[in-house]
């Protein structure tokens, strides 16, 4: 018992530590992120990490001050802990899985959105490829996290639109117009893509994801409108 | 010298009360600390020994008597283990207290299909191109069926090493096997040597599990993933009762019968209910430095997946 107590408390200190360290790493993270980060957590059933999340959600009180979404890499605190991957430890797995899913959309033109392609994505960050286990094996969260990191994309074009507006060096667009360009906006980003999106889209409407995609989807609606000038709450 | 006072203490142990309390002292300073075998109590060396005993004498009707114990579902339990891994050619894969090769046979077929399919894909892509581009693609695609995956199978017992290796032979494995005599609590592998790490229904039988937690993330390479398939703990409460009645009455009869060997068997259902439960297993894999460690529990919680990644 004591042993285990021992063990209790080694492994809370532990993840105490790392989130500290996330706490040090994200400065004012992006409402997105947040977003997308929940959404991977559901999508996927592995363990929760309660001090990362807590550490996160201090942050959210700024929802419009969107910062381009991107992994902390210049500002991971250095540790020289156990093994070869200090600093992953110290980024938090969620870090890494973004890391691992980034690399892995270079591959998706070949492989598909598919557990190759992010087994690819791991093999060049110097990862086994035994570590595409950490996701599901329909490649889900991988057409996931590229549909935030799209709506991040979205969400910044308008707002860098709106301030040119506020500052009087653009027209502010009527709104249909406005509609019209943000979903060609967003629809452009598809095109690298656009052989393998059926596939995407068809791995989306399985029912255990369509929570998760109605949810990005939603969001991004809410986002063009509120952009467009519609101040509504709901 | 070890062996040599080996079976004085065997002896030793056989008489009860203040004489084995005085001879546990003694034999705690030479031996090791206490541990438990099954039901009884023993110390770490003693145990090591008791197991090999009972692995070498049940080695040739392993098979026959994990089929009529579990009633053939143990395939399906290995089924999905290989499944859950989803190994891509090109994986190394070591399998601890591997013995008569069951997940490297498991692991050898799953990658050979996929394999398969990924030529008849890029055959497909093929349609395309001309006979002379095709004719080229041939020969930097080596073809290999295995597409250069391999399976280590260490086991720390000979026979069951041997038992396995016959059945290599009998079913026609022989490209991307190795077998290697090894102990899980100190593997013969460099470091960040492999791909994934398996023990199927072994390390229960590790006398030091941490130790063998340790080695296990070791030896993987960074993003490498451990699995455990394992015997637990059962959670509805009547299955359970229905499971002590099964494990305690019918199996350790039915080695007797099949196998010649009772008390083998006696130690195989002790040995389970000894094992941590689920939650206590997880948190000592966390413990090796593992992340993202999460279990799935087959019928129930008769038998547990255990997964972690070296990250």
């Amino acid at each position: 018992k004591m042993a285990a107590a021992a063990g209790g408390l080694r492994r809370a200190g532990w993840r105490l530590w790392r989130g500290r360290a996330v706490l040090r790493c994200q400065l004012s993270p992006p409402h997105r992120t947040l977003q997308a980060s929940a959404v991977l957590r559901r999508v996927s059933d592995e363990q929760k990490e309660p001090l990362a999340s807590s550490s996160q959600q201090q942050f959210d009180s700024h929802p419009t001050n969107h910062q381009p979404e991107q992994e902390p890499q210049g500002s991971r605190p250095s540790y020289t802990g156990q093994g070869g991957q200090e600093s992953e430890d110290f980024e938090s797995e969620e870090q890494l899985q973004h890391r691992i899913l980034t690399a892995a959309l270079e591959f998706v033109p070949e492989h598909g959105w598919t557990a190759e392609a992010i087994a690819e994505g791991a093999k060049t960050l110097g990862l086994s490829a035994a570590a595409a286990g950490m996701f599901h094996s329909d490649g889900s969260e991988l057409i996931l996290h590229f549909m935030s990191q799209c709506n991040t994309k979205l969400s910044e074009l308008l707002e860098q639109e709106q301030k040119l507006v506020q500052l009087g060096e653009a027209e502010k667009k009527p709104t249909d117009q406005f509609l019209r360009d943000a979903v060609q906006a967003r629809l452009r980003m598809l095109i690298p893509y656009i052989e393998k999106w059926p596939q995407a889209l068809s791995i989306l409407l399985l029912p255990h994801n369509i929570p998760s995609s109605l949810n990005l989807l939603t969001s991004m609606i809410d986002d063009i409108w509120y952009y467009a000038g519609d101040q509504s709450t709901d | 010298a070890a062996a040599g006072l080996c079976p004085y203490r065997a002896l030793l142990a056989r008489r009860g009360g203040a004489l084995r309390a005085f001879c546990g002292s003694v034999r705690g300073l030479a031996a090791g600390p206490e541990t438990h075998f099954g039901f009884q109590t023993v110390t770490e060396a003693e145990r090591r020994e008791k197991i090999y005993r009972v692995f070498e004498s049940v080695a040739k009707k392993y098979d026959v008597m994990n089929d009529s114990m579990t009633l053939g579902i143990h395939r399906v339990w290995k089924d999905i283990l290989v499944h859950k891994m989803n190994p891509s050619p090109g994986t190394l894969l070591l399998d601890v207290a591997g013995g008569t090769g069951d997940i490297a046979f498991r692991f050898i077929n799953y990658v050979r299909c996929v394999r398969e399919r990924q030529l008849q894909q890029k055959i497909r892509h093929h349609q395309n191109l001309s006979w002379q581009e095709i004719a080229e693609s041939y020969q930097e695609d080596k073809s290999k069926s295995l597409g250069d995956s391999q399976v280590v199978v260490c086991d720390i017992n000979k026979e069951m090493l041997k038992v396995g290796k016959q059945k290599a032979q009998h079913l026609g494995y022989s490209e991307g096997l190795s077998w290697v005599l090894g102990n899980a609590e100190e593997l013969p592998f460099d470091d960040d040597k492999f791909d994934v790490y398996t023990i199927a229904f072994g390390i229960r039988n590790v006398t030091r599990i941490d130790l063998a937690l340790q080695e296990a993330y070791r030896v993987l390479k960074p993003g490498g993933r451990f699995l455990c398939l394992e015997f637990s703990q059962v959670s509805n409460s009547l299955l359970s009762r229905l499971y002590d009645l099964y494990s305690f009455q019918v199996i350790p009869v039915l080695g007797e019968v099949i196998a010649g060997d009772w008390k083998s068997y006696q130690y195989l259902v002790e040995s389970i209910r000894r094992f941590p439960p689920q939650e206590e297993f997880k948190a000592m894999i966390e413990d090796a430095g593992f992340f993202k460690v999460d279990y799935q529990n087959l019928n129930s919680g008769i038998v547990a997946i255990h997964s972690g990644f070296k990250l």
